[in-house]
């Protein structure tokens, strides 16, 4: 089916001089052809159209190739139209046959917008890759050869099609979604690669405006996924939660910056001003949109008395002009316009009395009914006017505002008002609802293929057995092939560690108990930190005052001075803050024979008597544990924090850990490393240990997760920060030492005797 | 030695905040330990000054550092021809002459340091000193005064329990937006109204403590932005340079600022 609108889409037209029959038209192609080809290239290009003719692909691909490759010749040069064949034999044996008829065209066009071999070559290389691993998907990206050369280099082509290779895995069916731009995530990455400023580039500034300007942090999201386009897609506000649509379509660069941050100022009027909703009633959809439309106006007003300069951010978007035809979207825009303009001048009776009401209230201005009133009081004049308002095609003007569905409660009122005026009402309700169900239940959504919602519904889903903290933290990846981070692709989720045993911790240090004794003796002599100045030396860079006038005291005594006069710097009192970060994924229930238990046991054993030694030496310390279900939900467990006391709590914590589900340890890694950042220790230590090799459910690629962890590990190393790893796999040295560096990994080959090793490694480490 | 030096002789201006006036005259009636807190810039060095005037004491002040020794503190024995002379330091010289002696930022002193001060801060009201092998009893009018900001202290770097416990203690902030405006309006020059801006201004710059910002803007920095404007400069580029590039690097925090401050504008 696909391939049949394919072929409409791109339907050869047989020219008239051509014959008709195709075996003679080939022959046609290929005379004709051959004369773009410098003359010792002509025979190979011949070879190359027989060859597929004779494949038994049919008859419309060697056409296809015969007719466009030539084109290459004089675009980039005879080799790309020759090599071009390979391809398309690969296409047609992977993919199907309206694939490989469309590769030829497809590639005049990639090459017209390229121009260069170079970049030619790594677009078709590309493609090739998609033949290979997503198949069903090439055809649809071949259709879109043109948007996506006229946006990506071949690049950012690459990283947008692996970044659809990774988030969808095997996933077939998502794999066309992606590809075919039905799933959002994929308009976003397209964006993003394209280089559009996309608010996930400016979440943490806006973030932080409006806690400056209102101490306000609503938790924002990216918008949940609908079927609008676009270009109509709104801020939302839900339940205080704000979601953001990823682009503004149109506005680029500082453009994009400023409606994003007009946005976000926006709805913190509304959370600032907006603190009733309004109940629907019997109003009728054009009362709703206006006493929206008020509301907007009132909450800005109040915003611009606390902050003036708003005024100057939200005003360049007010473009109604006071003329043109009185339909009511454009009437309501220049009602817009006309309560926050001042200069505005506007003929129209209805917008004028708008405005004259809505000032004549100013002194009212904190309360939200008078906005009611006043949108009443309109929607009756305009329904007098008997003009027409279509509440199912409106959307809110200008763009930055939000869709006020946040604004009205539906509760009460499902039901009834289904009367054929009701459908804008209903639009809002509908919507409403799909927000509702999307945050509710998501034992469905499971195989969704919006994972925005997931996200930020991973509250109420998941694992029925564990409850999850408020903390659902999005980080980027990176994608060695690209050689950069993707911007918010995984998501570490804090769940509540199970309660154990907390007197087994115990148990594990009486049976240790030579090795506590041997632990409490090396906590004696150890040490690191700031540079102390020690007085009263024999050695030292400078003289200590005191002393040497003692000496010279002395030797005009007649006595023998001390020659201790020098005073020198030394690291001595211990400065340092150590995060312990457990891998318990799945492969630490493995059995391990000379230690007659498991190794997440031996990993209990040992983190008991290094929390025993960190908490003697009063060094700050946390522990915490990670494993991993793909990379929306990876997941961390506080077993300790650093403020929290190490008591029995966290002990019951640290016993009750439970191996299961993968190692995605980068994003573990990230997700510490905002706790260690914040201590003000001179030394801050990220220890990590695991068992194996970082792998994921979602993820083939093996060297790609160990990449990204390598990655993790420098730049956290830029932060000040450093990282060791305890690698508990005899044959992992290779990949750790890949992520840490060959020095900074301790692989324990004789796990028996990790619970000795690790304490005794910390010494040397921090000594 | 004469400590008139020492005595501050015109008013000097400080705005009370609440009633600290008062409870430091009624601690001063008995000498009480005291322990000035709070952020960095908002009127504890100048609140020592008004007060030192008001009881007319002379001041004696000492900025602690981490190398500060307690020789720094009590003195030491210096060398001229004939031989040694004993030396007083700050603290010994208070102690003698009935001054009052402000330590300010005490928990950069090393604990060994800081401890000299115990036997003064209980009701012995002594010093000694032990190289010159004599006791100091504290003049009647002496008192000791520390200043200690928890805020940016990690917990590593703290007062000895047994120091705290020894001081009595007023906790400072920054002063009501009216009044810090009239503070600023004195301190600069620039009007009230310029000032009251300024204050509403370093509201934002106080939301972000906590969200990348150990501090917000204190009414030190206000009033530097409040000379620059004196000087003609625009308010937004005052704030650029006072209230916002000296604060953070971080450039996400930067453009929040700025644009927050636009804002007010
Ligand atoms: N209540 C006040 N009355 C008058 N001036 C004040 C007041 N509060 C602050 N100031 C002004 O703020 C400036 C900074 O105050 P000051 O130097 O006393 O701060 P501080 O608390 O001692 O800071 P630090 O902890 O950094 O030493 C002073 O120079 C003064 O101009
Ligand atoms: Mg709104």
């Amino acid at each position: 089916m696909v391939a049949s609108a394919t072929r409409g889409k791109y339907a050869v037209q047989p020219q008239s001089q051509e014959p008709s029959s195709p075996d003679e038209r080939l022959i046609y192609l290929i005379d004709k052809g051959k004369t773009f080809f410098p003359s010792q290239y002509q025979i190979l290009w011949e070879r190359a159209c027989s060859k597929l003719a004779k494949a038994g692909y049919g008859a419309l691909i060697p056409l296809s190739y015969a007719r466009h490759s030539p084109k290459l010749v004089n675009i980039l040069n005879p080799e790309a139209a020759i090599n071009l064949a390979a391809s398309v034999s690969l296409a047609a044996i992977k993919v199907n046959r309206a694939a490989a008829e469309l590769l030829p065209k497809a590639a005049v066009v990639a090459a017209t917008e390229l121009k260069s071999s170079h970049a030619f070559s790594s677009w078709i290389m590309t493609i090739e890759e998609l033949v290979h691993h997503a198949p069903e998907s090439s055809l649809a990206v071949l259709e879109r050869t043109q948007k996506i050369v006229s946006t990506l280099t071949p690049d950012r082509f690459r990283s947008w099609v692996l970044a659809g290779l990774r988030s969808t895995s095997d996933d077939t069916l998502r794999q066309i979604q992606y590809f075919s731009f039905v799933d959002p995530e994929s308009e976003k990455w397209f964006l993003h690669e394209a280089g559009d400023v996309v608010f996930t580039n400016l979440e943490r500034k806006l973030k932080l405006y409006l806690i400056s300007l209102w101490n306000l942090m609503p938790p924002v999201r990216d918008l949940v996924a609908s079927t609008s386009p676009l270009s109509m897609r709104r801020i939302s506000i839900t339940n205080g939660v704000v979601q953001v649509p990823e682009v503004f379509p149109g506005f680029h660069d500082e453009q994009a910056e400023k409606i994003f941050r007009a946005g976000l100022a926006h709805a913190g009027a509304h959370l600032m001003y907006s603190t009733k909703k309004f109940t629907l009633g019997e109003l009728k959809p054009i009362q709703v949109a206006l006493v929206s439309l008020l509301e907007d106006a009132r909450v800005e007003y109040l915003a611009m008395q606390a902050f003036p300069g708003l005024r100057e951010l939200w005003l360049p978007f007010h473009t109604a002009k006071p003329s043109g035809p009185k339909l009511v979207p454009l009437l309501l825009t220049r009602l817009s316009r006309a309560l926050i303009d001042l200069e505005y001048r506007d003929r129209d009776g209805w917008v004028q009395k708008g405005r004259d009401m809505f000032f004549d209230a100013q002194n009212d201005m904190t309360n939200p009914t008078l906005c009611r009133n006043i949108g009443v009081l309109l929607g009756n004049d305009l329904g007098q006017l008997r003009a027409q308002f279509n509440s199912k095609t409106y959307v809110v003007e200008p763009p930055y505002r939000d869709d006020n569905m946040g604004l009205w409660d539906f509760g009460d009122h499902q039901g009834e008002d289904e009367g054929d005026d009701g459908i804008f009402i209903e639009a809002m309700r509908t919507t409403q609802e799909d927000i509702k169900d999307d945050s509710s239940s998501n034992q469905d959504s499971e195989d969704s293929d919006d994972r925005d919602e997931q996200q930020y519904s991973a509250r109420e889903s998941l694992d029925s057995e564990h409850r999850e903290s408020e903390v659902a933290i999005r980080y980027p990846e990176y994608d060695f092939l690209t050689g950069a981070e993707r911007p918010n692709w995984t998501c570490a989720v804090e769940y509540f560690p199970d309660f154990g045993d907390a007197y087994k911790i115990d148990r594990i240090l009486e049976k240790h108990s030579n090795l506590v004794n041997r632990i409490t003796n090396l906590i004696q002599s150890a040490n690191v930190s700031l540079p102390e100045r020690l007085h009263h030396q024999s050695v030292g860079e400078s003289l200590d005052l005191d002393a040497c006038i003692n000496a010279v005291i002395s030797r005009r005594m007649g006595e023998i001075p001390d020659p201790r006069i020098y005073s020198t710097t030394e690291r001595k009192h211990r400065d340092l803050s150590v995060l312990v970060l457990l891998d318990v994924s799945n492969s630490t229930n493995d059995y391990v024979q000379t230690a007659d238990t498991s190794i997440l046991e031996l990993e209990l054993q040992a983190t008991s008597l290094l929390a025993y030694a960190m908490s003697e030496l009063d060094d700050p310390f946390a522990i915490a544990a990670f494993c991993s279900d793909g990379k929306e939900d990876v997941h961390y467990y506080r077993i300790k924090d650093f403020e929290s006391p190490y008591d029995s709590s966290a002990r019951a914590y640290l016993a009750g850990l439970q191996g299961k589900l993968s190692t995605r340890m980068g994003t573990a890694m990230r997700h510490a490393t905002r706790d260690l950042i914040a201590q003000r220790t001179h030394r801050r230590l990220l220890l990590v240990v695991s068992d194996g090799e970082p792998s994921d459910i979602d993820v083939e690629d093996q060297q790609y997760l160990v990449e990204d962890a390598r990655y993790v590990t420098r730049s956290i190393s830029r932060l000040g920060i450093d990282t060791f790893c305890v690698g508990l796999d005899g044959s992992g040295d290779s990949y750790l030492h890949k992520i840490f560096g060959r020095k900074n990994v301790t692989v324990i080959d004789r796990l028996e005797r990790l619970p000795e090793r690790l304490p005794m490694l910390y010494f040397r480490l921090t000594a | 030695m004469n400590l008139d030096s020492y005595l501050i002789t015109d008013e000097p201006y400080y705005s009370p905040t609440h009633n600290e006036v008062q409870l430091f005259e009624a601690a001063y009636v008995n000498r009480m330990p005291m322990m000035l807190k709070g952020p960095t810039g908002c009127g504890k060095t100048r609140f020592v000054e008004y007060m030192a005037w008001k009881l007319k004491k002379p001041l004696i002040t000492v900025s602690c550092h981490e190398d500060m020794t307690a020789s720094d503190l009590v003195g030491r024995y210096l060398l001229d021809s004939e031989g040694t002379i004993w030396h007083d330091g700050p603290l010994t010289i208070a102690v003698r002459q009935g001054a009052i002696c402000y330590l300010d930022e005490i928990v950069e002193a090393r604990q060994d340091t800081s401890v000299v001060i115990h036997s003064l801060t209980d009701d012995r009201r002594i010093l000694s000193l032990e190289k010159k092998n004599e006791v100091v009893k504290a003049h009647q009018d002496f008192q000791i005064i520390i200043s200690y900001n928890p805020g940016y202290q990690s917990v590593l770097k703290d007062l000895k329990e047994s120091t705290k416990q020894r001081f009595g203690a007023i906790d400072f902030n920054y002063p009501n937006p009216e009044d810090e405006a009239k503070i600023i309006a004195h301190e600069s020059g620039i009007d009230n109204k310029t000032a009251a801006k300024l204050v509403y201004i370093s509201e934002r710059s106080r939301n972000l403590k906590g969200h990348g910002l150990d501090e917000g803007a204190s009414t030190r920095m206000l009033i530097y932005a409040a000379q620059l404007m004196a000087q003609g400069v625009s308010l937004e580029d005052a704030c650029e340079v006072a209230l916002v590039l000296p604060i953070t690097d971080d450039h996400d925090i930067r453009n929040a600022l700025s644009s927050a401050i636009t804002a007010c504008a």
